[in-house]
């Protein structure tokens, strides 16, 4: 696949890869363990401009491709799944809809601090009765002079705890259904505005996943993105870009399995001779080789398409669902390799099996992303 | 000109990440900026921000080096050079810093050339003396701190526990040991404007003022005959006694072995 890359590609990856090893390698155990969003780790990345990284330059931005997206997170994500997390969501579902969609006060206003880092957004869509049913949102955002008075009760945030930018789902016209759904921008501070307690996750711990409430907040309608009505159209459009994320996020994560595995393979002896000698672990090394492989080419394919500017929102839905499945699996066989001790906090592979199982969950489930993929194939 | 700003040239190499097995065959793949180069920039930047002036980064290699240049492009220099022409292929440290002399003289005036200490791939630390030597510049090796004066610089070294400290009038070329600045990240924006706008000066040996006979393969009096991985045998020895004699006993064998002080 390296015939897609070009040199600034190998550059984006090699200094991220750097930093990553530097920075966050040394800490990705414990801010796990200890649920701890490393913030000081996090201004370096905004100082390198990991939190804007499509944002065109004179946004504050780096004015990168969504290839070199990928690798960035893809990276990120090699060493902590958790901060992959947050770079990913914080560029693809709350700076992308708000350069897209947003005006040009909104954007000035907002884009750049995002861009730098020193805010961070989040994208609230999920609540307790709505997740892949996205239209059964039950958030309300009623006109009331020149405000927006909005009521939400918002779960599973990620960046929630940290986030100061968030795109709010509601209803503004509870009555018209599917075309009644809005994005309100909400900022953390705003009256009103409640961070609920972090989620005490199974894995992505060093994010910090909470709920999001909102009561009575009085929110100005100039804070509306784009139109009344269009919430849907922009959740799909940033779901495009982030479940992209979400597939760089799990081969990042998968690479790590395998190299875990590679290592332990050469390392663990038994039977008088290390295990990688043995035809079944063999079996499984170049079961994951392979998956990963394909995982990390339909993940590129799909940011160059969207580099071209041509459709790539089918083939991001299937890059999506086989890069969480084959993650769950290869981090899975990454486990099985180690044995007991794959099995034990004291190696890396036990925390990539519990990173990789969510993102076959989030950005739309598997089972939604067929559905997506299924309508794509059969109505051509 | 303001006071104190410099034209500054670092000296830098593309070097191979991965042991070779046979001929070595370089690619993008395989090469990286020698991270020995990287403080050597970061002092130049330094220079830069705090005195103003201009860095040029050149470098001698194949194509596939253009990458290390775009990569010093990407935390703030200047210009990038590649000395890059097939007659300079299997030139040894000689033949090198008989080209990048060439090449320097095309580059002038420079009021300072700085080098790494060494290259992670052959690791000679010739190729900065022999430069200096070459263009007839003075030159300090290793050094971890200096100061701009009006017309000369202060330079200090460490070595053997001592600290030394030097006058050297500009020109000057030096080699920077990695203490002496820790090399900046470059950022995506960096990066973004170093390959998608600007460019890398690329130069062969006939733009230059050089004898072919002096470069590449011809031009080189030493040659690498063979090559292999060393194989170190290893050997456990047990220490025997109470937990506080054999702590004793480590210690003495560590510091017998002067591998403590």
């Amino acid at each position: 696949m390296e015939w897609l890359l070009q040199e600034k590609h190998r550059s984006v990856r090699q200094s991220v890869r750097r930093f990553c090893d530097r920075e966050l390698r040394p800490i990705a155990a414990n801010i796990d363990q200890e649920g701890r969003f490393p913030w000081g780790v996090a201004e370096k990345m905004g100082g390198l401009g990991y939190f804007g990284i499509q944002v065109p330059k004179s946004l504050g931005g780096a004015g990168l491709d969504s290839l070199s997206y990928a690798i960035v997170i893809e990276e990120i994500s090699r060493v902590s799944a958790a901060i992959g997390l947050c770079v990913t969501v914080h560029n693809s579902v709350a700076v992308y809809p708000i350069l897209s969609f947003g005006n040009q006060e909104q954007i000035e206003k907002w884009i750049p601090p995002l861009a730098r880092g020193e805010k961070i957004g989040a994208f609230c869509l999920t609540e307790p009765n709505a997740g892949s049913d996205a239209g059964g949102i039950e958030a309300t955002a009623l006109a009331d002079g020149n405000d927006y008075i909005v009521n939400a009760n918002k779960v599973f945030v990620t960046n929630g705890g940290i986030a100061d930018i968030c795109l709010i789902f509601c209803r503004t016209d509870p009555s018209a259904g599917r075309r009644g759904i809005s994005v309100v921008v909400a900022e953390r501070g705003t009256d009103g505005f409640v961070v609920g307690d972090l989620e005490d996750l199974c894995g992505m711990r060093a994010n910090p996943v909470c709920s999001i409430r909102l009561y009575d907040c009085r929110i100005p309608s100039s804070n509306l993105l784009s139109k009344e009505g269009m919430g849907l159209r922009i959740g799909l459009a940033a779901l495009d870009t982030g479940r992209m994320g979400i597939a760089a996020q799990a081969v990042g994560t998968a690479q790590a399995a395998l190299e875990e595995a590679v290592l332990y393979a050469k390392q663990r002896h038994q039977f008088g001779v290390a295990i990688g000698k043995h035809q079944s672990i063999q079996t499984m090394i170049a079961d994951m080789a392979t998956q990963l492989d394909a995982a990390r080419l339909m993940v590129y394919r799909a940011a160059a398409l969207k580099d071209k500017k041509l459709p790539f929102s089918k083939e991001s839905a299937m890059a999506k669902l086989f890069a969480s499945e084959m993650a769950t699996r290869v981090t899975d066989l990454a486990v099985q390799i180690h044995g007991g001790y794959g099995y034990s906090k004291a190696y890396a592979v036990e925390r990539y099996y519990r990173d990789a199982r969510v993102t076959r969950i989030y950005e739309g489930t598997s089972e939604v992303h067929r559905m997506v993929i299924a309508k794509s194939v059969l109505e051509g | 000109m303001e006071a104190g700003a410099l034209h500054i040239v670092v000296c830098i190499k593309s070097v191979i990440t991965q042991a070779p097995k046979g001929k070595i065959i370089r690619t993008a793949e395989n090469s990286m900026l020698n991270p020995f180069d990287r403080p050597a920039i970061e002092v130049a930047l330094r220079l830069k921000r705090a005195n103003g002036g201009s860095i040029t980064v050149l470098s001698m290699g194949p194509p596939a080096a253009e990458a290390a240049l775009r990569e010093a492009l990407a935390v703030g220099a200047d210009r990038g050079v590649l000395l890059c022409d097939p007659a300079l292929a299997g030139a040894d440290t000689l033949a090198t810093s008989n080209a990048l002399s060439a090449a320097a003289k095309a580059l002038m005036p420079y009021d300072l050339m700085l080098f790494g200490t060494r290259t992670s791939d052959s690791d000679t630390g010739q190729v900065g003396p022999q430069t200096a030597v070459l263009l007839d510049l003075p030159m300090i090796t290793g050094i971890n701190k200096l100061t701009v004066k009006t017309e000369h610089l202060l330079v200090e070294r460490e070595v053997d526990g001592f600290l030394e400290i030097y006058e050297i009038s500009l020109p000057a070329a030096l080699t920077i040991h990695p203490k002496a600045a820790t090399p900046r990240d470059p950022s995506l924006e960096g990066i973004a404007a170093a390959f998608d706008e600007m460019t890398v000066d690329l130069i062969g040996i006939e733009q230059l003022e050089i004898e072919p006979e002096k470069t590449g393969k011809a031009g080189s009096p030493t040659r690498v005959l063979s090559m292999k991985p060393v194989q170190k045998d290893r050997s456990c020895d047990w220490i025997e006694g109470t937990p506080v004699e054999q702590a004793d006993a480590l210690v003495r064998r560590l510091v017998n072995e002067g591998l403590i002080g």
